[in-house]
Parts: structure tokens; sequence; C-alpha cells
């Protein structure tokens, strides 16, 4: 089993938020709240940011997967928002694109070899259409969680 | 046979290099070519290019190497994806060819 799950409480649905840095915040602070990061995560998360951006754009949708080194953080896991009004992402790679974003997978990650195969499997939502269509499309933070869920056993280890 | 060595990097090392490295040795072992793929953080970038053939990266390279660079943003989104492998697995062949006349 991994050790490595999606935990409802710390999934927003539908949120809107002005910019890329409120929405980090957000999910840091859930996090914080539940115990997964320590104080320092959400500010390590947005210093990060600024030098190695994480926004994605995939076929479908824009993504950005945040996250910072793992002396931030207490437990595995992913912290998951969709947003109504997509914001602006710097582009991985690229820190002169915008990407539109509008999936949010802000990793916390505390001893990355034990969650390789996991980490690995959330990180190919990036590539599965299916997916990425319910996530857009969840009105539910149930439906985001098994939609990750169902994403993660489908994915041969 | 020379066994081209190649190194994976992202921003930490933590995240998306492993995903990158994994996706990479898929292609490398449909290919039957044996290569030696390994990830880390940019930070260890400038000191550890010069013991690989390749670099593919996640972020922009901004350390001084004289290696082949590509960027490992295909192998994350898969669009792209295998135009970039045809690339790199060129790459490989070539890197193999002249090894193995030396």
């Amino acid at each position: 089993m991994s050790d490595l799950l999606i935990d409802v409480e710390n999934i927003l649905v539908n949120d809107t938020v002005q910019n890329h840095e409120e929405i980090i915040r957000k999910l840091g602070t859930l996090l914080h709240n539940n115990h997964y990061v320590k104080d320092t995560y959400t500010q390590a998360v947005l210093d990060r940011e600024i030098i190695f951006p994480t926004g994605l754009q995939t076929t479908t949708a824009g993504f950005a997967i945040p996250h910072t080194d793992a002396e931030h953080v207490i437990k595995s896991t992913v912290a998951v928002a969709t947003l109504d009004t997509p914001v602006i992402f710097k582009a991985m790679g690229n820190p002169e694109a915008d990407i539109s974003v509008t999936v949010v997978m802000m990793l916390a990650i505390s001893d990355p070899k034990k969650v390789v195969d996991t980490l690995r499997k959330v990180i190919s939502v990036l590539e599965n259409e299916v997916t990425i269509e319910k996530l857009v499309k969840a009105t539910t933070k149930l439906e985001i969680q098994s939609a990750f869920n169902e994403h993660m056993s489908n994915i041969s280890d | 046979m020379y066994k081209v060595k190649i190194l994976v990097v992202c921003g930490s090392g933590v995240a998306t290099s492993m995903h990158a490295a994994f996706k990479l040795q898929q292609y490398f072992d449909e290919e039957k070519i044996l290569v030696h793929i390994d990830g880390a953080g940019n930070n260890e970038l400038e000191s550890r290019a010069p013991n690989y053939d390749i670099i593919v990266s996640t972020t922009m390279v901004t350390a001084n190497t004289d290696k082949p660079v590509f960027s490992a943003i295909a192998l994350l989104t898969g669009i792209g994806e295998k135009e970039l492998a045809a690339e790199v697995i060129a790459k490989v062949k070539e890197i193999m060819q002249e090894k193995g006349d030396e």
C-alpha cells in the first residue's frame, strides 16, 4: 500500500482566487492545519515557485505542481485545488512563459524515496485526459478524491 | 559497448526529475539500449554534469556545461514526448558510436 494519500480535507473545488500566491497560501494553510506540513512550508513553496516555476500546459488544462524541500514536510500527501477562474503561473523550464492554470496539485513530500512510485503516478495525471476532465468537471471534494484514486489504481506499478 | 550516462535534473531533485527519468528509461527499454540514468537537483548540476554525457532538465539550465541539454517538460505533459524521446535516443546512438570508435 502506498503511504501517500489524497486527504479530502486538503481539497478545494472551483475555488476563487486572485493570483497564484493566494491559492498556494490557501492550500498551504490547509496542509498546515491538517498537520501535514510545518509552518515554514508555504513560504518555502512560494520562494521556490519564483526560482523554479511549476506551471505545465497539458493537452486539455493548465496545471501547476508547486512543491518544496522535504525538510518543511511532516507527512507526505498532495493537496488539490480546482479553480473557478484560471490564474497565471510561470511555466516550468521557461520562466518567461505564462500558463493559465485551472488545477493545482501541491505536493508535500517528506521522503521522496519512500513515495517515488506514488509520486510518479500523481504526476502522470498530467498525461491522462480522462482524469483531467474528471478533475476539471468535479463539483465536490469526493469527486476529486475519487478521480485521483481511480487514476492511481489504473496505473500499473 | 559504451553505456551512455544521462542526468535528469529538476529544481530540487524530488519530484519531476524522478518521473521524467522513469519515462525516459521506458523508451530505452523499448529500444533495448542500455543506458545509465540518474536524477539530481539543479544545485548538483554543475558538479555532476562532467560525469554524464547528456543532461535532460525540467528547469532552465543556467549552469555552465558543454554537454547536450534537452528539456524534460514533454516527459511530464506527454505533449511532444515521442519526438523528444527520439531526439535523445538519436543523441545516445551518436555518442555510443563516437565512444565505440575510441
